[in-house]
């Protein structure tokens, strides 16, 4: 009755709905504002009240949609085909998330030491790969043709899929890149910071290009990105953020403005 | 309605499952779920960390030799580290990468099965190891490691966590691996194959993925507790700020009767190849797999960690270490009772049996002198002769997986590996082995004149011919993959059912339904099955 697609977000929703609410009243959310979307009451804290509520509203219209429409449904497909039942397959079909989990697992206890962020990169990652394994271990299973299953699971997992790595990629862009801006010297900063704008762009044209590259090159570049972020952390977090000398203000006009600066060119 | 973009007629006709054709490049390799692919990863990941592991113990070996004159790592701290991660990561990288990884290749195909247990998170362990192992030592190059002299302050408290961190991942990658494999050999035999009847190798691996599946949460508690105490002041256990305590803490898994752990799948591994060059049943199938059982046993180690109690005096420690002599002894006699059954093949042996016999041989002397050590009055323990019994299992290790490595060539890479050439490496092994082992145990018994220094060389030298012997594993293997030559299916008319498949080896491992099976040699029982028929056919 109730389809795997369906199962998956309508839990997504109602646990993003429930950590809504929670993250509301633990960011000063009061009376039953949090429940009630603020109709009575505050709501905390709004960006993340309103991205995690917005969130949950979200999947949970997509879970309503798959089950309406029994979209990515082995049983109504074998209906749709005229057989009584598609016999499973045992064949286990590759998958990238054993190796995302392993380097979620890396970034986890890097931050464990270096910084509270990376620690929750990690576990997001590692949540991710749990996930999507699930996910996968039930497709090899639906049918007994390994594209359909291919199939099945793209359209219960992509409306997932796309926005988080999209969300994901930008992040870590982000995150890394300040490490390295923080570590390097004034100069060195504004180096690397056009190094990251060339390679980005070189990429997305190199993408955009030939847009059916390789994928032993793409799985190359994700594996060379993934291992220097390691290596690269690890340096950068033991060896710290350069030496930052904060400035006296001259006078009541500059306030705390621009109140420190960095020496190490 | 359902969506769905196949009309029904394609569909229908692609419920048929299809045998997918395996791919070689990176993409596959980041992806896969087969064991052989696998298990590949483990055994490159494993060559790469035994070849750089060999070269730092040439500048850590010259170091010893005279530590007043020769200063390699700038510093008695920074030499003391990289001793330390000499030590780790022999017992607990490459040895143990080159063990699962033949195993995850040839075991589910012993067994008769399609591929290994759980293959998702076997490739899961596999590139936890690899991320673990490079966190590991990136850190420990980054000024962690195991403690500092010193003691540990400011920003190396950081990199020595990053140390351990990466140590506990490495050591649940290997335990998820021997849960995967465990779990093959336990339920995925093909009919037939009663426990009794599994092929040695598979027994050794079913009995150390165990003794490691007992030993390694014990380390990863130890390791929990140590960033506990370092991050949180002495909360637990003691201050590991103060100088070689983290070490002290750790160090037990490199010791016996935890390091003999390395040491079972090489019994496995002679079980494996000596019946097969001589052609013939082994003479006790069941007693060589009870002594693989008790070297299991005796190989349990969590218990005795020095650091919080010492139990090097007492019965059961000494115990240990005496009887583990005694299934090593055991497996050399029956596997040479085989041999003898068969007689002696004349001409040059297969590099496979002289790695399997000087392997066993190590072993031989690697528990030997854990014997020695145990017995108090030669008051050995603390002295290098800790160092000799590690090094001795761990060289005893090397030697059978690069003499199982030649054995199962054709079906692990599609192509044989020269035979000359692995009498060349297998030779520079064991004498690499033998020389480290024998002057460390000299230099634990400290005798005077000078006989210190000249052993400390000749460590020098056998970590030399280590990294001889890791340089010509990888070009053998480098060149043999350029090679046209076809190896054949069963080169060696093996015994055990992964011989009966193609090489290179199908997706699937096996095409079509096997043949109950009814003893531990089911090729040969096929073989003698077919000279009989042709015996008893009408001339």
């Amino acid at each position: 009755m109730f389809t795997t697609g369906f199962k998956f977000y309508f839990g997504l929703a109602a646990a993003l709905v429930l950590s809504a609410v929670i993250y509301g009243y633990a960011t000063g959310g009061e009376h039953v504002g949090p429940i009630t979307w603020g109709w009575k009451g505050g709501v905390g804290e709004h960006i993340g009240y309103t991205m995690l509520m917005a969130s949950g509203v979200v999947a949970s219209a997509i879970s309503f949609v798959i089950v309406a429409f029994r979209d990515a449904d082995p049983s109504a497909q074998a209906h749709y085909l005229g057989v009584d039942e598609i016999v499973p397959t045992a064949t286990v079909t590759g998958s990238y998330w054993p190796v995302v989990g392993a380097f979620g697992a890396g970034v986890g206890l890097l931050g464990l030491v270096l910084t509270p962020v990376l620690f929750v990169g990690g576990i997001v990652i590692c949540s991710l790969a749990a996930i999507e394994w699930m996910m996968d271990a039930w497709a090899d299973r639906a049918t007994g043709d390994a594209e359909a299953n291919a199939a099945l699971r793209d359209r219960v997992m992509a409306p997932f899929e796309i926005p988080v790595a999209g969300t994901l990629a930008v992040g870590v862009i982000v995150l890394a890149g300040s490490r390295i801006f923080l570590n390097a010297s004034k100069n060195g900063a504004v180096f690397w910071a056009g190094l990251i704008a060339i390679l980005i762009f070189g990429i997305g044209v190199l993408y955009a290009a030939k847009p059916k590259m390789n994928r032993n090159i793409i799985a190359g570049l994700v594996l060379t990105c993934g291992l220097a972020v390691i290596a690269g952390g690890v340096v950068a977090g033991v060896d710290g953020e350069r030496e930052f000398h904060p400035h006296e203000p001259h006078g009541e006009d500059h306030g705390d403005d621009h109140a420190e600066d960095d020496h190490s060119e | 309605m359902t969506m769905t973009e196949s009309p029904p007629s394609e569909a229908a006709e692609s419920t048929e499952p299809e045998a997918a054709v395996p791919g070689t490049g990176l993409y596959d390799a980041l992806t896969t779920s087969d064991h052989k692919a696998i298990g590949r990863i483990w055994l490159r990941v494993g060559l790469l960390l035994l070849t750089g592991v060999a070269v730092l113990g040439v500048p850590v070996a010259l170091e010893a030799t005279s530590a007043d004159s020769v200063d390699v790592f700038d510093g008695a701290n920074a030499a003391w580290q990289m001793n330390g991660l000499y030590n780790v990561a022999l017992v607990l990288l490459v040895v143990p990468a080159l063990t699962i990884g033949l195993a995850t290749i040839v075991v589910p195909m012993q067994v008769g099965s399609s591929n290994i247990a759980f293959p998702r998170a076997a490739a899961a362990a596999a590139w936890g190891f690899v991320v673990g192992a490079a966190i590991m030592i990136v850190s420990v190059f980054a000024g962690g490691g195991w403690g500092a002299l010193d003691g540990v302050r400011g920003e190396e408290a950081d990199a020595i966590e990053l140390t351990l961190l990466g140590m506990g991942m490495v050591a649940a990658s290997i335990l998820l691996a021997c849960i995967c494999l465990a779990t093959t050999v336990v339920s995925l035999r093909t009919p037939g194959m009663g426990l009794m009847k599994t092929p040695l190798f598979a027994w050794s691996v079913l009995v150390s993925a165990s003794v490691w599946i007992l030993t390694l949460p014990v380390l990863i508690a130890n390791l929990i507790i140590i960033v506990v105490d370092l991050r949180g002041g002495p909360l637990v256990f003691g201050n590991p700020e103060a100088s070689t305590m983290i070490y002290d803490q750790v160090h037990w898994i490199l010791e016996q009767p935890a390091v003999f752990v390395l040491g079972i799948p090489v019994l496995g591994i002679i079980g494996s190849i000596v019946p097969v060059v001589a052609g013939t049943r082994h003479v006790a199938h069941a007693g060589l797999m009870a002594a693989i059982g008790a070297a299991g046993l005796l190989a349990v180690g969590g218990w005795s960690q020095p650091a919080f109690s010492d139990q090097r005096e007492e019965l059961l420690f000494v115990a240990f270490g005496l009887l583990a002599v005694v299934p090593v002894l055991a497996t050399l006699g029956l596997n040479s009772l085989t041999l003898a059954k068969a007689g002696v093949p004349a001409g040059l042996p297969p590099a496979q049996l002289l790695g399997a016999l000087g392997a066993g041989l190590l072993l031989l002397l690697a528990t030997g002198a854990g014997a020695l050590r145990v017995i108090a009055p030669l008051d050995l323990i603390g002295t290098d002769a800790d160092a000799a019994v590690g090094r001795l299992v761990a060289f005893a290790a090397l030697v059978g997986l690069v003499a199982g490595m030649w054995f199962w060539a054709s079906k692990i890479g599609g192509h044989a590996l020269s035979n000359a050439a692995g009498l060349g490496v297998m030779l520079d092994f064991i004498g690499a082995g033998v020389l480290m082992g024998a002057a460390h145990l000299l230099i634990g018994f400290d005798f005077d004149g000078g006989l210190n220094e000249t052993m400390a060389w000749i460590v020098f030298v056998g970590a030399i011919l280590a990294v001889i012997g890791a340089v010509g594993v990888v070009a053998s293997v480098a060149s043999a993959r350029r090679s046209d030559a076809d190896p054949g299916d069963d080169p060696w008319n093996g015994h055990t059912l992964e011989w009966a498949t193609t090489t290179p080896v199908p997706p699937e491992n096996f095409v079509g339904a096997l043949a109950r099976v009814t003893s531990e040699a089911p090729l040969l029982d096929a073989a003698e099955q077919g000279d009989s028929d042709e015996e008893g056919a009408p001339s």
